[in-house]
């Protein structure tokens, strides 16, 4: 049996997607190395005998998904559902957390000048985010971070996928660093409390 | 356009373009960067006279019916933009330092603010994009058939230990029927050839002469059900008074298919 049809099979019958770690349990003798390895193989294999699906790095999962062009095909099926859309509160919540991660909800609500309680709890509910860590000052805030659901949900490998601020439109300049070394002054969190309350988080 | 803030009593249509609904606005730093934007103003030179007047009219005709919540995020902004204006009529020293003007947080938060609205496209790009992959089993399958055939393994011993263990069925509930039945149709005939001959009928003539709780209740469904086709008017002068029923706007159109019916002496 040829490694690659074990890490296909493994990932065919997979409706989420899995990590390089996951689908080398299939197989005593397969490790994260060449599942990588074989999943690449796949790829190319597929983009070469046109197959209508590929196999898509999601977060640190792989998952066999159709590709975007089919689309206006599968969507015909009533069952199918329809691409989902964040609203406009959460996509900004969300584009704060994944740039300012890990941060609080008060400097939540300092960018965006409205609450963000309501909005943190849904996006909580749909574990796009999770507590990541406990900030230091009053009361010790909770920390927020986005979750590998987030990728998943946007399609992105990490959060290196996101343009670098430099790359966005709005160029900030000597604001944006002045701004940013305060930030980074005033809440750092304890790492090796965060992390551990990330991990109980986690399990 | 002119530079200078319109005064308070200018025209509606000088204030036009930048009458907006609030409704599309997330909160008062997106409406803040809205009115800048649209107007093409430089950032770092804010007229805050002008943008503060746009502001709190864009306020002005939504603050009451807002959840009270948002209506204090929106008057936060107005508060510091009053105080900003308040900070720029002070004597400031004649090089002024962009650290020391009073607009520069403001203009330090609508610049990240803008920044993450940058951030919003992308995630809505990456999120329109990832919606148009599609995983397995999103597809709906040919339907099951209802029940596949059964192959039965059991001997009829085993079935009838089964159905021995089956409890006795519980008494069935006793459901009298009342001694005298009526339905509100029959009230309705009733009331309608009533309305056909008289100008006006008292309601308790609808129930009175069975004297039961149940003619009550099929009178006045039968009541409201004439009153909902407009067939009827209901007149009540003070509570607890009698109650009268008249013949409604369409009392000509309903009375016809009435009068068609045996009368029956009630009065």
């Amino acid at each position: 049996m040829k490694v690659e049809q074990i890490v296909e099979a493994t990932l065919f019958a997979s409706q989420t997607p899995l990590t390089a770690d996951e689908v080398a349990r299939a197989d005593e003798n397969l490790d994260a190395e060449s599942v990588v390895a074989a999943i690449q193989a796949l790829r190319d294999a597929y983009e070469e005998s046109e197959r209508a699906f590929q196999i898509y790095q999601l977060g640190d999962g792989y998952q066999v998904l159709t590709r975007p062009e089919y689309a206006p095909y599968l969507e015909r099926f009533d069952s199918v559902p329809r691409a989902p859309h964040l609203s406009p509160a959460a996509l900004e919540t969300l584009a704060i957390i994944a740039y300012r991660n890990p941060i609080g909800r008060i400097e939540i609500e300092e960018v965006r000048g409205v609450s963000a309680s309501s909005v943190l709890r849904t996006l909580l509910d749909w574990e796009l985010v999770e507590v990541v860590g406990r900030g230091e000052g009053l009361g010790r805030p909770l920390l927020y971070g986005v979750t590998r659901k987030f990728l998943e949900h946007f399609g992105l490998k990490d959060l290196s996928d996101l343009p670098a601020p430099d790359e966005l439109p709005v160029v900030l300049g000597e604001l944006q660093q002045a701004m940013e070394a305060e930030l980074e002054s005033s809440e750092k969190p304890e790492t090796p409390a965060a992390q551990e309350e990330a991990e109980e988080e986690a399990t | 356009m002119t530079p200078s803030a319109p005064a308070r009593d200018a025209s509606p249509r000088a204030i036009e373009p930048f009458q907006v609904t609030l409704e599309r606005f997330e909160g008062p730093l997106d409406l803040l960067l809205h009115l800048i934007r649209s107007q093409d103003i430089d950032i770092f030179d804010i007229p805050i006279a002008r943008i503060t007047e746009q502001f709190v009219l864009a306020l002005e005709d939504e603050l009451e019916t807002m959840p009270i919540e948002r209506a204090g995020e929106f008057l936060e902004m107005a508060a510091t933009l009053v105080r900003i204006k308040a900070q720029l009529l002070l004597p400031r020293p004649e090089q002024p330092d962009w650290e020391e003007d009073p607009r520069a947080e403001l203009v330090r938060r609508l610049l990240e603010y803008e920044h993450f609205q940058d951030v919003v496209h992308v995630l809505e790009g990456a999120e329109a994009q990832r919606g148009r992959h599609f995983a397995k089993g999103y597809v709906e399958g040919r339907p099951v058939p209802a029940l596949a055939p059964v192959e039965l393994q059991l001997t009829l011993t085993d079935f009838l230990s089964v159905a021995a263990r089956i409890p006795e069925p519980a008494p069935p509930i006793e459901i009298r029927p009342p001694s005298q039945t009526v339905t509100v149709d029959e009230k309705v005939s009733l009331l309608r050839r009533l309305l056909a001959k008289t100008k006006r009928v008292a309601f308790d003539r609808l129930f009175k002469p069975w004297g039961t709780r149940a003619h009550a209740v099929a009178a006045l469904l039968a009541a409201l059900e004439l009153a909902k086709q407009q067939a009827l008017r209901i007149e009540q002068v003070k509570p607890f008074a009698s109650i009268w029923l008249l013949p409604g706007d369409r009392k000509q159109a309903q009375s016809a298919a009435a009068g068609a019916e045996t009368a029956e002496e009630i009065e």
